[in-house]
C-alpha cells in the first residue's frame, strides 16, 4: 500500500486530504508540525509527501532540506498560498518535486500526488505504446492500430506527454504546465480546445474513445485491449 | 518643532509673542547680528589705531626734520625763525622752545623744560606746558630734544590732537551704523522667525485636516521660487497622486465585492433550489456541480488578484535574461491557433528580425497571452487578429491588433483600473483584470503599454533597450 505522510498544520484541511487520499487507496500517516513531521519522515521512509510550507516548529522547506541532506529521495508537495510563492518553491519543479498554492481543488493534489509517485521511466525506447497507440519519437508519426494519424507538432508534444504518464489523471493546470511551459492559468480553456483536437484524430469513428474527459478534474488517457 | 494638534495655537496671547524668541531662527539671526557687530567694531578699531600711528608718525617726521633745522642755525636767527615758526601755527598745536645748561626759558612757547625729556632721544610722547593756556596745566605731546653746542636745550613739538578727532568720528559712524544696523538684524530675525512658525502652524492646520480625512485639503503655497513654496508644491503634487490613489482603492473595493458577489449569489441560489428540488442523485450531483463552479469562478478572481498583489509587490529582476521575443510570440500563436480557428478568426504573426529583450519569460508570455487572449475574445466570428514584432527608435515594439470594437478614449484609462468591464463586453466571459495584469507586467520589466483608440483594437508594449532589465 502506498504511504503518503502528510504535515499540515490546519485540523480541518489535514482531515478533508486524509479522507479523500484513504479514499483513493493510500496509507496517510498526518504530522502537524515542522519538526514532528521531519522525525516521522526518517522513521516511516513514505512514498511521498504533502508538506505546508508555513508549519510551527520547521519551515516547510527547511524539512524537505533537511532529508534532502540526509540522502532522503521522497518526492514532495509543497502547499504554498499564493502570495508566499517565490524563487525557492518554483525551484521544487526542477528538483522533481511539486508545489500547489491554496486553495486548490483535491482533485488537483490526488492528481499531482499520483504523478510524482508514478514518475514516468527514463528510458532509451524511441517508441511509446499505449494499448494500440504507437507514436515514434524519431520519425515523429503516430499510429493507432494501422490507421496513420496526422498530428501538428504541438499536438505531438500533448500526445507524448499524455503517453508517458497514460491512466493517470492529468489536469489542466499540469498539462498547461508541463506541455505549454505555462506559468498560469489562462482564462480562455485552452486546454479543451486542444485536448479536442487530439481527442478528434486517435479516437477516430468507430473507435473505442481511449481519451476521457474527467468532469471538472482533467483528462485520462487510457489502453483499451 | 513637534506639531501640536490643530485649535491649540500655543496657549494664550503673551505666550505666543513671545515664542519667536525660542524659535530656531531667531537664535540663529541674533548670534549672526552679534557676530556682525564684533566684526564691524574690530574693523573700526583697526582703522583708528592706523590712522592714529600714521598721523603720530607724520609728525614725528615733521618735528625731528623742524628741529634738525633749528638746530643748524645761530642762536640769534634760531630764536627768531622759531618766532616765526609759531606765528604761523594758527591752530596752536606747535611747540618749541629753547632752554639754556640751567634749565631757564630763552625763548618759545614752551613754560619750563618738562621733565620727561630725554635729550637726542627719538619723539617720545612728553607732557608740555603751554605759555599761551598755562592756566590749562600740561598736555601731552611728542617732542624731541636736542643739545645744541653752545650747551642749550631746543625743544619742538607737536600737539597730534587729530587722533581725538578721528576717534571722535569713529565712534560716532559706529554709533550711527552698527547701532541702528544691529537691531534692525534681530527684529528680521524676529519677524522671520514668526512668520516661519506662521507658515508650519498653517501647513500643521491643514495636515491636521487631510489626516481627519479631508483628501482635497491642500498646502498653501504662491508661485514664488521659494524653498517653503517648492517644498509645499512638492507636498501637494503628492497628495494629488495619494487622493487618486485611494479613490482608485476605493473603487476596487466595491468592484471586486461585486464580481465576488455575482457568482456566489448564483451558486447560492442553485443549491437552494437543488435542496428543494433534486429527487435523484444525479440530479443533487448536477447541483453540486453548478455550486462548485460558480465558487470556482469566485476563488479564480480572488487568485487572479492575488497573482496580481504578487507581480506588482515582487521585485525580481534576479529571474531576468534574454527573452527572445520572436519564439515566444510564436508559441503564444501556437496556443491561440485553435480557439481563433474555431471563432473563424485569422491569427497571424509579423516579426522583423531576431529581436530579444531582457525580462522575465514567463510574466512576459503571460501578458502577450493576455493580449491575445482579450484580443480573440472580443473580435467578432471572421475577424483578424495579429501579433507584430517590430523596432522602434532605440526601442522594440510588441503589438497586437484585432478587429473588434476597440477600446473608446474614454476608457482607455478605466481600462487599466481593476475590474473594469467595459459595458460592450459585459456579456464575454472574463473577469477584466486580464490588463491589469499585462499592465502590471509591463511597469516591473519598466516597459510602456500603449493602448490606442479604436475602432478596432490595437494595444503596443514598447520595451525601451535601455531600459531593459530595470524596475
Amino acid at each position: 500500500m502506498t504511504k503518503v505522510l502528510l504535515i499540515e498544520d490546519d485540523n480541518e484541511t489535514a482531515g478533508e486530504i486524509s479522507a479523500e487520499l484513504a479514499d483513493r487507496g493510500f496509507e496517510v500517516e498526518w504530522s502537524a508540525d515542522g519538526l514532528d513531521g521531519l522525525a516521522k519522515a526518517r522513521d516511516l521512509r513514505p512514498d511521498a509527501m504533502i508538506v505546508d510550507r508555513l508549519l510551527p516548529g520547521m519551515d516547510g522547506l527547511t524539512v524537505i532540506e533537511s532529508l534532502r541532506k540526509d540522502q532522503v529521495r521522497t518526492p514532495v508537495l509543497v502547499l504554498s498560498a499564493l502570495g508566499a510563492v517565490d524563487d525557492r518553491v518554483r525551484g521544487l519543479r526542477m528538483g522533481g518535486d511539486d508545489y500547489l498554492t491554496k486553495p486548490f481543488a483535491i482533485v488537483e493534489l490526488v492528481a499531482r500526488i499520483e504523478a510524482l509517485l508514478r514518475r514516468p521511466p527514463e528510458t532509451r525506447e524511441t517508441t511509446l505504446r499505449v494499448g494500440p497507440l504507437e507514436l515514434d519519437l524519431i520519425e515523429r508519426t503516430v499510429k493507432r492500430g494501422d490507421r496513420k494519424i496526422d498530428l501538428l507538432p504541438r499536438e505531438f508534444r500533448l500526445l507524448e506527454y499524455m503517453m508517458r504518464r497514460s491512466d493517470q489523471l492529468l489536469t489542466r493546470a499540469m498539462l498547461l504546465e508541463e506541455v505549454w511551459n505555462y506559468k498560469f492559468v489562462p482564462a480562455t480553456n485552452l486546454v479543451d480546445v486542444h485536448m479536442g483536437r487530439v481527442r478528434h484524430k486517435v479516437d477516430g469513428p468507430g473507435d473505442i474513445p481511449m481519451i476521457h474527459n474527467v468532469r471538472g478534474a482533467g483528462f485520462i488517457l487510457r489502453a483499451v485491449s | 518643532m513637534p506639531l501640536r494638534p490643530a485649535g491649540q495655537p500655543g496657549g494664550g496671547f503673551g505666550k505666543l509673542q513671545l515664542q519667536f524668541i525660542r524659535s530656531k531662527t531667531f537664535h540663529w539671526t541674533a548670534a549672526l547680528a552679534g557676530l556682525f557687530a564684533i566684526f564691524v567694531t574690530v574693523l573700526f578699531a583697526f582703522i583708528y589705531f592706523s590712522i592714529d600711528s600714521y598721523l603720530i608718525a607724520r609728525s614725528d617726521r615733521a618735528i625731528t626734520t623742524q628741529a634738525g633745522f633749528f638746530a643748524g642755525l645761530p642762536r640769534d636767527r634760531m630764536i627768531s625763525a622759531i618766532d616765526d615758526h609759531l606765528m604761523q601755527d594758527s591752530r596752536g598745536v606747535q611747540f618749541a622752545g629753547v632752554f639754556d645748561a640751567k634749565r631757564d626759558r630763552l625763548a618759545g612757547n614752551i613754560a619750563a623744560l618738562p621733565d620727561g625729556v630725554e635729550v637726542g632721544a627719538p619723539a617720545r610722547s612728553a607732557p608740555l606746558v603751554s605759555l599761551d593756556s598755562r592756566d590749562a596745566g600740561a598736555t601731552s605731546v611728542r617732542t624731541v630734544a636736542r643739545r645744541l653746542d653752545n650747551g642749550d636745550i631746543l625743544v619742538v613739538g607737536r600737539n597730534v590732537d587729530e587722533t581725538a578727532e578721528v576717534f571722535k568720528v569713529v565712534g560716532a559712524a559706529l554709533a550711527l551704523g552698527l547701532l541702528p544696523a544691529f537691531f534692525l538684524w534681530l527684529l528680521a530675525g524676529a519677524w522671520l522667525s514668526a512668520r516661519a512658525r506662521r507658515r508650519v502652524e498653517e501647513v500643521n492646520l491643514r495636515v491636521q485636516r487631510i489626516i481627519a480625512g479631508h483628501l482635497r485639503e491642500r498646502l498653501p503655497h504662491r508661485d514664488v521660487d521659494e524653498p517653503f513654496s517648492r517644498l509645499a508644491a512638492i507636498v501637494n503634487g503628492m497628495l494629488d497622486e495619494l487622493e487618486t490613489t485611494i479613490n482608485a482603492l476605493a473603487g476596487v473595493g466595491n468592484d471586486i465585492a461585486h464580481d465576488l458577489r455575482t457568482p456566489l449569489t448564483r451558486a447560492r441560489l442553485t443549491l437552494e433550489r437543488g435542496r428543494t428540488n433534486a429527487a435523484t442523485l444525479e440530479q443533487l450531483q448536477e447541483v453540486v456541480d453548478k455550486a462548485i463552479a460558480g465558487i470556482d469562478q469566485s476563488l479564480s478572481i480572488v487568485t487572479a488578484l492575488l497573482r496580481l498583489a504578487e507581480i506588482e509587490n515582487s521585485r525580481r529582476s534576479s529571474a531576468f535574461g534574454d527573452v527572445a521575443l520572436c519564439e515566444m510570440l510564436r508559441e503564444v500563436c501556437d496556443m491561440y491557433e485553435p480557439i481563433a480557428e474555431d471563432k473563424q478568426i485569422a491569427l497571424s504573426v509579423d516579426i522583423s528580425g531576431k529581436l530579444s529583450v531582457r525580462g522575465d519569460r514567463d510574466l512576459l508570455l503571460e501578458a502577450v497571452a493576455n493580449l491575445v487572449d482579450n484580443a480573440i475574445k472580443f473580435t467578432p466570428r471572421g475577424g483578424r487578429v495579429e501579433l507584430a514584432l517590430s523596432r522602434g527608435q532605440g526601442e522594440t515594439i510588441l503589438r497586437v491588433t484585432d478587429t473588434g470594437a476597440g477600446i473608446s478614449d474614454q476608457e482607455r484609462e478605466a481600462v487599466l483600473r481593476r475590474f473594469y468591464r467595459s459595458d460592450k463586453i459585459r456579456n464575454t466571459p472574463g473577469f477584466g483584470l486580464g490588463l491589469n495584469l499585462v499592465s502590471a507586467i509591463v511597469k516591473l520589466h519598466g516597459f510602456r503599454l500603449i493602448i490606442h483608440p479604436g475602432p478596432g483594437g490595437r494595444v503596443e508594449i514598447v520595451c525601451p533597450d535601455e531600459n531593459s532589465g530595470q524596475t
